[in-house]
């Protein structure tokens, strides 16, 4: 399975490429949602699973949210937002645009994980 | 106005910081002491958020530079002398953004909150602000002060609010 995680701490991502990288996961990583976006179109990958902060120079998470729910080809990807960002009405925006799942910072590895377990997103016996 | 948002602001640093703590800087041995005192305590970097909305103020955590390297350290799993300015500065600014954003949970919404910035504590003032409340967590013998400061508005904007 592939991975993007995409927040603007290198300390956030090297933590959940981490855990990512340890459920079995290809680990792509992107600075900003501008950035992601770039990525994915010049790799043509398309990940199964995308992290998503919200607070990010150039373009934030709820505006990759947004600009990624346009491309067909990014349909599958699931979108999980991991941010510090906790107010009610953010978490139904996030969720309106088309985020899966939110998760809030701080996390704990157990919490995320069982989060990806619901969405089917934990490969059987890795664990 | 912003003495009336103050007077009204009723924000447990303390177990906020405890749950950043244990979540992202608990490494073993290196138990954090929270509500600790801070007599004494010197502090060389200040991280902070601005909150924007609702609500307008600023979150700092500040410490000493060993403090903020072993804050480095910790999350980007290194050795303390291995870290670089660029690895303290990120780490200590997404440390002043995960306390920023449960803060502003708390505080009068919606708020939006700025990008981090880390500076040296002698560069870094907040005109126009009162401390509304502060704590400080002992972690590995060093004071982080963490601090919820209301008001100053205009001080960190417009470059750093995303859009
Ligand atoms: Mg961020």
């Amino acid at each position: 399975m592939l991975g993007i995680v995409i927040d603007d701490s290198r300390a956030m991502r090297k933590i959940l490429r981490g855990l990512l990288a340890d459920l079995g996961f290809e680990v792509l990583e992107a600075g900003n949602g501008q950035e992601a976006l770039e990525l994915l179109q010049s790799t043509g990958r398309v990940p199964d699973l995308a992290l998503v902060d919200w607070n990010m120079p150039v373009m934030t998470g709820l505006e990759f949210v947004v600009e990624a729910r346009k491309i067909a080809e990014l349909r599958q990807m699931t979108l999980m937002m991991v941010t510090t960002e906790s107010e009610h009405g953010q978490i139904v925006r996030a969720l309106a645009a088309g985020a899966h799942e939110y998760v809030i910072k701080p996390f704990t590895r157990d919490g995320i994980i069982d989060k990806l377990a619901l969405l089917g997103l934990v490969p059987v016996g890795v664990l | 106005m912003t003495n009336d948002v103050a007077m009204n602001v009723d924000v447990d640093l303390d177990i906020i910081a405890e749950q950043v703590w244990s979540a992202f800087l608990n490494s073993g041995e290196d138990e954090a002491i929270f509500a600790a005192d801070d007599k004494g305590s010197h502090a060389d970097l200040a991280a902070s958020v601005a909150m924007v909305g609702a609500y307008e103020g600023h979150l700092v955590v500040s410490c000493s530079h060993k403090a903020s390297r072993d804050v480095a350290s910790v999350l980007f799993a290194m050795e303390a002398d291995e870290v670089s300015q660029d690895d303290i500065g990120d780490a200590l600014g997404e440390l002043a953004n995960v306390l920023g954003g449960n803060v502003k949970s708390v505080l009068p919404s919606p708020s939006q909150l700025s990008l981090p910035r880390v500076s040296a504590t002698e560069h870094e003032r907040w005109p126009g602000t009162v401390e509304v409340c502060r704590t400080v967590v002992s972690w590995r013998g060093e004071p982080f002060v963490v601090s919820l400061l209301s008001g100053g508005h205009a001080v960190h904007k417009t470059q750093e609010v995303p859009a």
